[in-house]
């Protein structure tokens, strides 16, 4: 690997943008010592930024093309892992059997790395130079592709985790010269298809009773009965707007997540408690300094010197902007509650891990740009 | 933008993409700051309001004792579970039910109907799963707080009647403040919540202001399972005030005894000290056992005899003392005597009034008991001669009747520190009923008057407090049972939130007496007879005591007509006394209902009750200078 090195490698390494990362990461750090002082959340999460930073480098440092090459094995391996996690060998929380416990490697989270191989493998395939607008049948093997992770994690069941893989097609098909048509016929098929697909859905009773009441909480927040489903949604606008300005200055004797009635705080609900804690200002900053780093990876997907590395880029960035939205909005009480992690900052190996190699990605494609 | 494509105009797109991101972190902010900035005040009221609770402390009630300090009641302390209304929130109760009715082994239903009844109510913060629990309990709670964080083991006074059936009916009981009151602007008042307990019946009703303690509170910090994680605040309860009562604990348990041997064992035997009006005793049989409405409430077991209670024929719950009401037979010819002395139908030169045998009203003849001649009052009185109180009646007339109620306070409650005391009913309160629906009042209803029968049923103790007024020779002190209230320190410092002043203690404030004012001479005629009854050969002879002189009246309440008196329907049987005859130290009504005749269960009971106060008095006071004292 030394080989592979160079020193001009060091010039043009984009630093910045790791090290944005980096903030982020130790500020979500802070937070989850916040949810939960008396836990070793916050430590386990330094060792995991630890390791991710190591994978981070070797994939940074390594020529990107060169993984987009061996996607189908990757994209192989990552279903392989998935189907595992279906068998005895997977490991069930919360009702989902999302986990896999491997000797030596320990427990992680497989539908959290298979983002990466897919998002090579749509690389590869819709990677070759264009020379017309999207056709038939590249969206047909493209959603094929998408299609098969998605099947297996919806039969974990985590919608959650499903949800995040699709911006990755969105953002390959509307950069692989999809119609402009099509995009404006997605985007108000969408518009329509969601609050239809509720209706129908709570009328035909394939919405649970649970589902809808969450969706409920959104609506009308107040009319929701406190101790049902919409308790989440509760308790975490009420934390967030208890941070007030400044938040409660490390007063977490009395904070929402201490006192449990915050659920999952350090995982799923880790910018409630970012709320609680910084306020208004540690908010606004943390999602300036995302728009940041997201506009970093923009700049670099426009420096790349082929389409497989730009569609690589915009793919994380919209699966990052996405799982953001979802995240917050869910934290903010105007999304429903779905188990979507915020990106660096929310507490576990997986995704931290997933994450900075995903960042790895972005840096290794900025580093080759002037290569042809 | 470096690759070249014809056919997409791909730094566009890639734009869309970055102002997409600008858009989301915009759409994030704007909400962060409606949230944090617009309605940051309301959420952290909110966030406070859900972790701050207040628990109440409750107060211990204050003891009750006898005259003699003797304990009747008390409150001890006993645990019980709570589940907390807040963390049970988030559970679905059917997971719970068979746990909790394994756990602590309660009946499965009613687990059920109590886990409905805190879903149902939203404002209480905690409800009693399971009272006065054992150690097992506590220790299955405890083993299983991770389980099952929602239950909790608390401390709370419980009201306890450790002599159980023993003056049930002259302490009563507490129980948990029920709805109705609630709404009643009484209770409003004095701020009183659901869930607190108040005295129901009895001395516990009647001085409730004074037992009832002040409940302190504990402010504290709990997280989302409703677990104290840090106490804010605490103000200490103060304890409600000692209660004295007049009650002689001894003549109680003989007085509740004599009824038990009686062959109906229905009754009621009241014995005051007619010099002040303590009541000494006062038993009702049958009767009932106050725990059983303290703990029974939230067992199935315990509503059920609670239910049985309530409709068993015999009527346990009611106090005859001061709520039946009978009529007064012979007893009534007492006061008549007085009253015909003080409105001149008789004097005590000229007393004799015929006998007859009985007398004709119409053409209806009604019988006395025995022929006795044309006999005096004394002797009328003695050998109770129905004959002689037909005439003295009708020469009274009805408004002289009708005075003697009012004149003996018949028409009005004893005015015993009791709640619930029935008013007699006699011809004053019959008069415009009869006329209304007869046109008259006519003459047979005034003879009947005159033996207490017909339109005269009286309660008990209504009955002693005239016959004690006899004794006295026209003294009438009102019955009671409160001898002191006992003083209470005061909790906290003064000027401070968390401060109850002291409470006085005070003593029974006896009123004047009423008075009944008659000629030495005319006491000693009725006196003379009622100890005749007794001492003379009259109609409670038997129960005669050498060294100890009970004046005394026999009465035979009929409760069916004549012949038809038997089994259940046979008469009720009254013994109105006094004793010492010319210096009483203690007054008393017996009455047992349906044994017949007065002088054969009434008296006797009677008497058992003087005994054990003689033999009482003899040991505690053996001279006589102390007893002239009196």
């Amino acid at each position: 690997m030394a080989a592979i090195i160079e020193k001009r490698d060091f010039r043009d390494f984009d630093w910045q943008t790791l090290l944005i990362a980096l903030l982020i990461s130790f500020f979500g750090v802070w937070q989850i010592r916040n949810a939960a002082p008396d836990e070793t959340y916050w430590s386990k999460q330094i060792l995991g930024i630890g390791i991710a930073l190591v994978g981070f480098f070797f994939i940074a440092f390594y020529d990107y093309r060169r993984l987009i090459d061996l996607a189908p094995v990757f994209y192989a391996v990552g279903l392989f892992l998935l189907l595992l996690v279906l068998t005895p060998l997977g490991h069930e929380s919360h009702g989902q059997k999302a986990w896999l416990k491997l000797p030596v490697v320990g427990q992680f989270q497989p539908s959290e790395f298979v983002k990466i191989p897919t998002v090579l493998m749509l690389a590869k395939y819709f990677g070759e130079r264009r020379t017309s607008v999207l056709r038939f049948r590249e969206m047909i093997v493209g959603g094929l592709i998408f299609a098969a992770p998605i099947a297996l994690i919806m039969l974990e069941p985590d919608a959650g985790q499903a949800i995040t893989y699709f911006p990755i097609l969105a953002a390959v098909f509307f950069l692989s010269a999809i119609k402009v048509r099509y995009v404006v016929l997605a985007v108000v098929a969408v518009a329509i298809f969601v609050p239809t697909a509720y209706i129908v859905g709570v009328k035909a009773g394939v919405i649970k009773r649970y589902q809808q009441e969450r969706i409920n909480a959104i609506i009308d927040p107040d009319s929701v009965d406190p101790r049902g489903y919409g308790y989440h949604t509760i308790q975490s606008v009420i934390t967030v707007g208890k941070g007030g300005v400044t938040g409660i200055k490390g007063d977490t004797e009395t904070s929402q997540s201490v006192l449990k009635f915050l659920p999952e705080p350090h995982t799923d609900f880790i910018f409630a408690v970012t709320a609680e804690n910084t306020g208004f200002i540690g908010c606004i900053s943390l999602l300036l300094a995302y728009a940041v780093l997201l506009t970093r990876m923009i700049s670099g997907a426009r420096e790349a010197s082929d389409r497989g590395g730009m569609l690589v880029i915009m793919s994380i960035v919209c699966g990052m902007t996405f799982q953001i939205f979802m995240n917050v909005g869910m934290a903010l009480g105007f999304l429903p509650v779905i188990g979507v992690p915020l990106p660096l900052m929310s507490a576990g190996l997986s995704a931290i891990l997933s994450t900075f190699i995903a960042i790895g990605f972005v840096v290794s494609v900025k580093l080759r740009r002037f290569v042809n | 933008m470096k690759i070249y494509d014809h056919v997409q105009n791909l730094r566009a797109r890639v734009g869309t993409i970055q102002i997409l991101v600008f858009v989301v972190v915009a759409i994030l902010g704007v909400r962060l700051y409606a949230l944090q900035i617009v309605k940051g005040d309301y959420y952290s009221e909110r966030a406070e309001n859900q972790r701050v609770r207040l628990i109440q402390i409750p107060a211990p009630r204050g003891a009750i004792f006898d005259r003699n300090g003797k304990l009747l009641v008390d409150s001890r302390p006993t645990y019980n579970i709570v589940i907390s209304n807040e963390a049970f929130k988030s559970i679905d109760p059917r997971e719970r039910v068979d746990d909790y009715s394994r756990g602590l082994a309660l009946e499965r239903q009613f687990v059920v109907e109590r886990l409905n009844l805190l879903k149902k109510q939203h404002e209480f913060e905690s409800m009693v799963l399971k009272e006065n629990v054992n150690i097992a309990d506590i220790a299955w709670v405890e083993a299983h707080s991770l389980e099952f964080p929602e239950l909790r083991v608390e401390l709370q006074p419980r009201r306890n009647y450790p002599l159980g059936t023993t003056l049930a009916h002259v302490l009563g009981y507490v129980g948990e403040i029920s709805p109705k009151q609630l709404e009643q602007d009484e209770y409003k008042q004095k701020g009183f919540r659901p869930g607190d307990i108040i005295g129901k019946g009895g001395l516990e009703q009647y001085y409730d202001e004074y037992l009832r303690g002040r409940p302190g509170y504990r402010k504290v910090m709990v997280d989302s399972r409703g677990r104290v994680q840090a106490e804010l605040e605490r103000v200490e309860p103060q304890s409600g005030q000692d209660l004295v009562t007049t009650i002689d604990l001894d003549l109680q348990l003989e007085a509740e005894k004599r009824l038990s041997e009686t062959p109906t064992k229905r009754g009621t035997i009241v014995a005051m000290d007619p010099n002040n009006g303590e009541l000494f005793a006062l038993a009702s049989a049958p009767s009932f056992d106050p725990n059983i409405f303290v703990t029974g409430s939230s067992t199935p077991e315990g509503r059920k005899q609670i239910a049985a209670y309530w409709q068993d024929e015999k009527r346990p719950l009611y106090n005859r003392a001061i709520q039946g009401r009978y009529p007064p037979g012979s007893t009534w010819k007492i006061p008549e005597s007085l009253a015909g002395l003080q409105q001149g139908a008789i004097s005590v030169e000229k007393s004799n009034l015929v006998c007859g045998g009985g007398i004709t009203i119409g053409n209806k003849f009604t019988r006395c008991m025995g022929s006795h001649g044309a006999p005096p009052l004394s002797f009328a009185i003695t050998k109770s001669c129905d004959g002689y109180y037909y005439r003295l009646a009708l020469k009274m007339g009805i408004e002289g009747v009708i005075k003697m109620v009012e004149d003996f306070g018949y028409d009005k409650r004893s005015g015993i520190d009791l709640p619930n005391e029935k008013v007699p009913q006699t011809p004053k309160s019959w008069m415009p009923y009869v006329v209304k629906r007869e046109g008259k009042w006519s003459d047979i209803r005034t003879v009947y008057s005159g033996i207490g029968q017909d339109t005269v049923v009286v309660t008990p103790i209504s009955m002693l407090h005239a016959i004690a007024a006899i004794g006295m020779r026209g003294k009438q002190y009102t019955p009671h049972l409160m001898r002191e209230i006992k003083p209470i320190a005061a909790v906290g410092n003064e000027g401070e939130s968390n401060y109850f002043p002291a409470r006085q203690g005070f003593l029974y404030q006896n009123t004047e007496p009423r008075m009944l004012v008659a000629a030495d001479d005319q006491w000693d005629m009725i006196i003379k007879g009622m100890w005749g009854v007794v001492n003379g050969g009259g109609t409670a002879g038997a129960i005669r005591m050498a060294n100890f002189e009970i004046a005394g009246k026999t009465g035979t309440a009929q409760v069916a007509e004549l012949g038809k008196d038997t089994g259940d329907k046979k008469d009720h049987a009254w013994f109105v006394s006094f004793a010492p005859a010319y210096k009483p130290e203690i007054a008393m009504v017996a009455l047992i209902e349906n044994v017949g005749f007065g002088g054969s269960f009434a008296a006797p009971a009677s008497k058992g009750v003087y005994e054990t106060y003689l033999a009482k008095r003899n040991r505690e006071q053996p001279s006589d200078r102390e007893v002239a004292a009196r």
